[in-house]
């Protein structure tokens, strides 16, 4: 372990050595400084706090991760070239440790300056806050300098579920004439969706959301977090909506009505201690509007706090700053076998091939890249380069999705919580499992690696 | 041997290049000065932009189309997912990569103060994306394109439209907002533009300043729109979308090939002259200014004939649509001078309306020769009405009626007087059941109290400003049971006003 903290520890010299250090830190705190007097926000207090908040915390996320992929590509790769490594690799140290060592100096890096870019970001958001109104001090307490749990309802696994129904069906009857079996399964996967999430007109959709534990949720005020599209996009559209919250077998029942705008999220709150014993929100809404309303799979949200903004703050700084340490395992791992340059330019492309996973979205609910059907939008035939495409896609984006998976930013501004969890499994998922995988592919290269033939 | 005839070429050659290039020196001025007159230029060179947007524009060269796009999709995302708190920003950097396309301007503008703001339920909050849409539009997309007619039509019918109709459930609160920044640089009623053209005091210099720096009105500008097409009402928005209209005629007059695009410039000013006729007078019910009901500005009965016909005869092939739509204001304008009371002026337009529409005086089928008939029959089909300013105006119109029969003090007026009253209440109540079928219609296109119209349609009669002769003003008080000085003051609200309740069979409750 000395060997390891001795390297840590020359790196980190050298980072200060080179002003790596200095300049970022000068680079990070006049960003956050800067960022708020020159951003044009809607004018709402709320506005402005959370457009603050999503930039500058964007802006120390992308300048930590970009120093971070370069610092790290840079450290070991040159080292090699210019045979510095040669210097230390006969010193009783295994080249393991050296690899060991050099990331936890990198993160050890990342952990001092993403605490001095924190605590700015932190400090100017209270400062700012202080200056408000009191009706604005309420608002940005209740709905955005805050964490809240969010609780919906379970979407069921419609692929599954329709799976089951045709081979069901497939048992008792043959296919339906000039379907294929992937057309009828979208065909009665829309019809399940449609089931749950249209609510027709003059009729009525009731929702029961688990909320929590009643001892954890009494007297706590609640907000309700809505969205419903018409069925023809207008985005003038307004609609009255009538609602009912609390279990009907109950005596505490809530009721509300409202002119609403259509696809757009609206939050409204609603009072304490409706759930029932079993910690359940009851939910009906009566659609007494003639179109029909189609509420999305995220449609209905229920929030409620839970702890305060420092808190979730500190755990969405955490989840950054795993993101930096893959990043730091990444660039290793390219800079154990590829020159500087190189090493910069792939590890660069592999981070811009993680954020688009829409397109490995499409290929797996495509089933496919080639002879996509229009009308189903699906692969009907089977074909080689399908074949090999969708567990491929399947698979990077899985691996992605560990690291891809949360939002810390997204949900700092929009006050919603970052629970311990969530912390922990962002640690589990991206520090161990797919910076270990990094550092394993990494050590084994390095430790093979012939090292003399590398300088320059 | 071979020399001679090269070099011979060769200074053919260059006796060729002086020629051109002395050709060129002159037409090439001529056809750069065509191609701006024309409005064919669409790279021109961008003028007024901060070093930042100047060195953006130059440095990424075409990237920035890339860029831009990757903003707009992020915009269309967040959009997608409710979160607007970096359309302005985004909004913002979208623009200064693409500065002088136009459609860039107006497609946010329009997203910003239609789409966004439609989206909150607070009209507060409504009201700021009005207002970043109407500033995006005026005081950046005109900096770097004021010869572009598109941009002035769209900020026009932002004012004309967006604030000045009804269809926005929060329309009222721009109105109220709108008043109240203009009444704080205006003040209220006739404001002297002099004083803002060439201001004296330190108070008139400030507001003077705010009026061209923050709201881009030129003063000298505003009095000649008002000259032309007034008096207008400068705190409602209506008066705005002229100016801007006219302002944006006035600036891209000399782009022959863009005439296309100013009919609908020209369109903005005579639909907002017909709207400031039927409710371009602006009374404020109490001190505070948070509501306001308006009357019909007859003033500008006139300008917008006017304006009318000069569009028919500049819109050639427009004129058949135009004089079909001068062909109903007409007929308005009948009725309404009518209703108000007005029967010599209504005779002169009903008139020069059969006149010069022969025929327009058909009611269902059946020719009207009598004015009296063809506005009652223009009124009976009002009553089936939904727009709000046109049975607010026939509301008050009767009830002026009622009030100048009341003035006369005699039995026979009375009964007419009392029927007027009773109209007017009926057409209330009418309306609102109709409209309370939705609920939502009750905020965005409701009537103010039946009893506020009467009050304030009675302080206008009684108000100095209307001119009706004192023995019957007195007349008009005593029948009525009201103070000595009740109307006095247009906007202040005596405290011992009275109006009958909505419940009182018929006549003012006072008697």
């Amino acid at each position: 372990m000395r060997r390891i903290l001795a390297i840590a520890s020359l790196t980190l010299r050298a980072a200060f050595r080179y002003r790596v250090v200095l300049v970022m830190a000068l680079l990070l705190v006049a960003g956050v400084i800067v960022l708020p007097l020159i951003i044009k926000d809607d004018g709402t207090a709320r506005g402005f706090t959370q457009i603050i908040l999503t930039y500058t915390l964007a802006l120390t996320t992308t300048l930590l991760g970009f120093a971070t992929l370069w610092l790290s590509c840079g450290i070991l790769a040159r080292e090699i070239e210019e045979a510095q490594m040669q210097m230390v690799v006969v010193k009783p140290i295994a080249r393991w440790q050296i690899w060991i060592g050099k990331w936890l100096g990198i993160v050890a890096l990342n952990a001092m300056l993403i605490l001095l870019a924190g605590a700015a970001i932190y400090t100017i958001m209270q400062v700012r806050a202080r200056n408000l109104t009191a009706k604005e001090q309420t608002i940005l307490q209740n709905e955005v300098l805050v964490a809240r749990k969010v609780a919906m309802e379970d979407t069921p696994d419609y692929e599954q579920i329709s799976r089951d129904l045709i081979r069901e069906r497939l048992q008792h009857e043959a296919p339906p004439e000039g379907l294929s079996i992937p057309a009828l399964q979208t065909i009665i996967r829309e019809q399940l969706k449609s089931r749950d999430q249209l609510v027709q007109p003059n009729q009525r959709r009731i929702w029961t959301i688990q909320v929590g534990p009643p001892s954890e949720v009494r007297d706590k005020p609640m907000t309700i977090r809505v969205r419903f599209d018409p069925p023809v996009p207008d985005l003038g559209e307004r609609f009255m909506t009538f609602w009912e919250f609390g279990d009907l077998a109950t005596k505490t029942q809530f009721e509300t009505n409202f002119v609403m705008p259509s696809e757009a999220f609206v939050e409204f709150p609603i009072p304490p201690n409706l759930i029932n014993d079993k910690g359940e929100l009851h939910i009906r809404f009566d659609n007494r509007n003639e179109k029909a309303l189609l509420f999305p799979e995220d449609g209905m949200q229920v929030m409620y706090r839970i702890g305060g903004f420092g808190g979730n703050f500190a755990r969405g700084l955490g989840i950054v700053f795993c993101w930096l340490a893959l990043l730091a395992a990444l660039g290793l791992a390219g800079a154990t076998f590829l020159s500087f340059p190189v090493a910069a330019f792939c590890t660069i492309g592999v981070l811009i091939l993680s954020m688009s996973t829409g397109t490995l979205k499409q290929i797996i609910e495509e089933n496919g890249i080639v002879a996509v059907d229009p009308n189903t939008g699906r692969v009907e035939e089977t074909k080689v380069v399908n074949t090999l495409a969708v567990p491929v896609a399947r698979g990077l984006l899985n691996t992605f999705n560990l690291a891809r998976g949360f939002s810390p930013i997204d949900n700092l501004s929009s006050g919603r919580a970052i629970t311990w969890t969530d912390l922990s499994q962002a640690f589990f998922q991206i520090c161990i499992l797919l910076s270990g995988g990094l550092a394993a592919i990494g050590i084994a290269i390095f430790t093979r690696r012939e090292l003399a033939t590398a300088t320059k | 041997m071979t020399d001679r005839p090269s070099r011979l070429r060769k200074f053919a050659y260059l006796g060729s290049i002086a020629v051109f290039l002395f050709t060129v020196f002159f037409s090439q001025r001529h056809l750069n000065h065509q191609r701006e007159v024309l409005g064919l230029t669409r790279n021109i060179p961008l003028e007024n932009a901060p070093p930042i947007l100047a060195f953006t524009t130059k440095a990424l060269g075409g990237f920035r189309g890339l860029i831009a796009n990757a903003l707009w999709i992020r915009a269309t995302e967040l959009q997608e997912n409710g979160k607007y708190f970096e359309m302005v920003q985004l909004a913002d950097w979208i623009t200064k990569l693409e500065p002088k396309l136009t459609a860039v301007w107006v497609h946010l503008a329009w997203n910003m103060a239609y789409n966004i703001s439609v989206k909150f339920n607070d009209p507060a909050d409504r009201w700021l994306w009005v207002k970043r849409g109407t500033e995006l539009l005026r005081d950046e997309a005109l900096k770097y394109n004021p010869r572009e007619p598109n941009i002035y039509r769209e900020l026009a019918w932002f004012y004309q439209h967006k604030m000045g109709h009804y269809l926005d459930d929060a329309h009222q609160l721009y109105k109220v907002e709108w008043a109240k920044e203009m009444t704080a640089l205006l003040g209220k009623g006739d404001f002297n533009f002099d004083r803002l053209i060439s201001p004296q005091t330190p108070e008139e210099i400030e507001r003077a300043r705010k009026l061209r720096e923050q709201y881009k009105l030129d003063p000298a500008f505003m009095k000649r729109v008002d000259e032309r097409y007034g008096p207008l009402e400068w705190r409602l928005p209506e008066s705005h979308a002229i100016y801007w209209a006219t302002y944006g005629l006035e600036m891209t007059k000399d782009q022959k090939l863009r005439q296309e695009e100013f009919i609908g410039l020209r369109r903005v000013i005579f639909q907002s002259l017909q709207l400031a006729f039927m409710r371009g007078r602006l009374v404020y019910p109490d001190k505070s200014g948070n509501e306001f009901v308006y009357g019909p500005n007859l003033h500008v009965i006139d300008e917008a004939d006017k304006a009318y016909l000069e569009m028919a005869n500049l819109e050639a092939d427009k004129r058949d649509n135009i004089l079909n739509a001068h062909k109903n204001y007409l007929g308005m304008v009948v009725y309404h001078l009518y209703t108000h009371n007005r029967r010599q002026a209504a005779q002169q337009w009903f008139n020069r309306l059969k006149e010069m529409y022969p025929g327009a005086n058909t009611i269902a089928g059946k020719p009207v020769e009598n004015l009296e008939d063809y506005a009652l029959s223009r009124i009976a089909e009002d009553v089936g009405e939904t727009d709000p300013n046109r049975v607010k105006t026939i509301i008050m119109g009767t009830l002026e009626n009622a009030f100048l029969q009341f003035a006369l003090g005699d039995s026979e007026a009375d009964i007419v007087a009392e029927n007027h009253v009773n109209f007017a209440r009926r057409l209330w109540q009418r309306y609102m059941t109709e409209i309370s079928r939705y609920e939502k219609n009750i905020v965005r296109v409701g009537l103010p109290p039946f009893n506020q119209l009467y009050e304030e349609t009675l302080k206008g009669v009684l108000s100095p400003e209307y001119g009706l002769d004192a023995i019957l003003s007195a007349q008009l008080r005593t029948r009525l049971n009201l103070p000595a000085d009740y109307g006095v003051s247009t906007n202040e609200p005596p405290a011992e006003a009275t109006a009958p309740s909505a419940t009182t069979p018929a006549g003012p409750a006072t008697r």
